[in-house]
Parts: C-alpha cells; sequence; structure tokens
C-alpha cells in the first residue's frame, strides 16, 4: 500500500467524523421546546450522541470502514499490481532493448572482427596468390630456360650421334663395296701427300 | 753390298724365306761335294722370288761367294731393311700390294719392306705405321674428320635450313 492509500483512508475516516458532528451540532438546537439551560442542552446533546453512536451504529461503521479499508486496499493492490506488471513489463521491455542493443553492438563488434579477418585473410591469400605467381613465374622461366638448354643438348647430342650413324652406315654399307683396286689412285695420292713424314720419319726411325 | 729388291719381295717373312731356300741350296751344294762322284742327286728348285732376286743383282747362285754374299746382304736387310706396316680393309691383290711397294721403294726407300694387315673397320684407304708414326689414310678417319661438316648439314636439314 502507497502512501496515497493511506491518505485516502485517513481522509474518508476525518470526513465521517465531521459529518456526523456537523448532523449533530443541526439536530441539538431544532429539537428543543424553547431555550433549556446550557447543562440540560449538553446532557441532551450527549445523550443524542450516545443515542445515535450506539454500538450497533458503530459496529455498521466499523464494519463499513473495515469493508472500504479493504477495498481501497484491494484497488491499491490492484494497482500495486498493476504497477508491477507495468514496471515488469517495462523492466522486461528495457532488458531485452538493453540486451538486443549489446548483441547488436556485440554483433557489430563480432562482424567487425570477421570482416577484419577476412581482410586479413584476403590480404594475406593475395600475397600468397602474388609470391606463388612470383615462384611460378621463376619457376616456369627458370623450366623453361633449363628445358632449353636440355633440347639443346640433346639435339646437339643426336645430330652428332646422328653423324656417328651415318658414319658408321656408310662404313658398313660401302666397307665391302670398294674394291682396293679403285681405292689405288686414293691411296697413293694420300701417301704422296704424307711423303715428306713419312720419309723423315724412316730416316730417322732406322 | 746394297741389293736391289723385287716387287716379290715384299716382306720380312720373303726375306726370311730366300734366306732359308738359300741355305738348303748351300746345304746342297755342301752334301754334293761330299758324295760319291756318279750318283744322281736332285738339286733343289728355285722359287721365282729368288730367281729374280738372282737376276736383278746379277748374282750366280751356282757360284759359292756369291751365293754367301747374298746371303750375307739378306741377313743384312733383314736387321736394317725399313719395315713398314700398311692395313687394309681387305685382302690386296698382289698387283695392287706391288704398285704400293713399288711407291715406297721408289719413293723412300728402295729396300723397303711391307707388312700386310687387315683393318674391315677402315672400309676403305689404308693405314700406315712407320717406325714412329701412324698415318691414317682410311675412309673411317676421313668420315670422322668430316664430322662437323655432317652435323652441320643434319642440323640444317632439321631446323628446316
Amino acid at each position: 500500500m502507497n502512501t496515497g492509500g493511506l491518505i485516502l483512508i485517513i481522509g474518508s475516516l476525518g470526513a465521517a467524523t465531521a459529518a456526523f458532528v456537523w448532523l449533530a451540532l443541526r439536530l441539538g438546537p431544532s429539537g428543543g421546546k424553547g431555550k433549556l439551560p446550557s447543562e440540560t442542552i449538553e446532557n441532551a446533546a450527549n445523550k443524542d450522541v450516545e443515542h445515535i453512536f450506539n454500538d450497533e451504529f458503530r459496529e455498521e461503521l466499523r464494519n463499513r470502514g473495515r469493508l472500504h479499508f479493504e477495498k481501497i486496499i484491494g484497488e491499491n493492490a490492484m494497482f500495486l499490481q498493476q504497477d508491477l506488471r507495468q514496471t515488469t513489463s517495462q523492466l522486461n521491455e528495457y532488458m531485452r532493448a538493453e540486451i538486443t542493443r549489446t548483441l547488436q553492438e556485440e554483433f557489430k563488434k563480432y562482424e567487425q572482427s570477421i570482416a577484419d579477418a577476412k581482410k586479413l585473410a584476403l590480404d594475406s591469400i593475395d600475397k600468397t596468390i602474388t609470391t606463388i605467381e612470383q615462384q611460378r613465374q621463376f619457376l616456369q622461366t627458370q623450366l623453361q630456360t633449363q628445358s632449353e638448354a636440355q633440347k639443346a643438348r640433346i639435339v646437339a647430342s643426336f645430330e652428332k650421334e646422328m653423324a656417328s650413324i651415318i658414319n658408321h652406315y656408310v662404313l658398313r654399307a660401302i666397307g665391302n663395296q670398294i674394291d682396293l683396286s679403285d681405292q689405288l689412285d686414293y691411296i697413293l695420292a694420300e701417301l704422296e701427300s704424307n711423303k715428306t713424314a713419312i720419309v723423315e720419319d724412316i730416316k730417322h726411325g732406322t | 753390298m746394297e741389293l736391289k729388291l723385287p716387287l716379290a719381295v715384299v716382306s720380312q717373312v720373303d726375306i726370311a724365306r730366300l734366306i732359308r731356300e738359300l741355305n738348303s741350296l748351300e746345304d746342297f751344294f755342301t752334301s754334293a761335294q761330299l758324295r760319291p762322284a756318279g750318283g744322281s742327286m736332285a738339286p733343289p728348285r728355285l722359287t721365282r722370288t729368288l730367281d729374280g732376286l738372282a737376276r736383278t743383282n746379277q748374282l750366280n747362285l751356282l757360284d759359292k761367294p756369291q751365293r754367301l754374299k747374298l746371303a750375307t746382304a739378306l741377313d743384312q736387310l733383314l736387321k736394317t731393311a725399313p719395315l713398314v706396316h700398311i692395313s687394309f680393309a681387305s685382302e690386296p691383290a698382289p698387283r695392287f700390294l706391288n704398285e704400293i711397294l713399288n711407291w715406297f721403294r721408289t719413293n723412300v726407300h728402295p729396300q723397303t719392306l711391307l707388312q700386310v694387315g687387315l683393318q674391315p673397320t677402315i672400309a676403305a684407304g689404308c693405314v700406315v705405321r712407320t717406325a714412329n708414326k701412324v698415318f691414317d689414310l682410311s675412309l673411317r678417319t676421313y668420315l670422322r674428320q668430316q664430322e662437323a661438316y655432317l652435323v652441320k648439314l643434319i642440323a640444317g636439314a632439321a631446323h628446316g635450313g
């Protein structure tokens, strides 16, 4: 129960008392025959008061006051309950709003963190891709150079081997086909061209 | 005495054969002197080579001093005659060999002896080996020397040149 309820109850009791006093004062002078002495009036008033405010009336008043008090208490309880519900509801709303706001802030921070991490990851991936691309280009160049060198070596080797093969083939092919008599002029010409060296060696050899 | 060698005498083997033949002739005449007179004896037949050698050098083989002279000259020849090894891809014909020998005796030394060998791998030409040098006059060596040119030709063909 709040202060307003108490004030209301006390105010009601005071108003009821004032009404009874006022009623007693109005009934007093109009009900007597002529002027009476003051003690008589006072006694009469006391009797009337006692007559009006007897036990039943007082019990009735108490019952009414109790009922009124209960009613006021019930109303205030209802108000209090409403206030409490309203407060609870507001509190829930507030809590919900706060939680939502906090969650949104946290989510924003989380999203920002994720975005930062994503950006970092993308940067890192970009750098890695760039490095890999550079490495790939370097390896490609190196591989191409080595491939060209290897190719040149193979071609040179092939050409040389091919020359040997052809020579071998020619020797094998014509080896038994050329008559020595046909070679006489060639051999004599070769001997003639080496004559000086042969003579020199034979003279010094013997 | 410097012997004039006929072209039939080619190698040291021929000289050795001539020496053996001369020795057997000498043995015959020695045994003929020891035999009693009136007995029949068959003289050894001279080879055409020994006969040609005697004719070339105008020597009478019935005369002992001249036989001894020839034998001494042949022994000396065997020791001092320049020897040339010459190899061919196949067995040379005697006429062909005579041409070669004639060239050596005309241009190098009149008592040159040849030792003929076979090297089928040279295909054509010959390989001459003297005391200190080898003269490879073969087609095999010629082709090897021309290998750079052949490689150049192959490279040109391979590159579409």
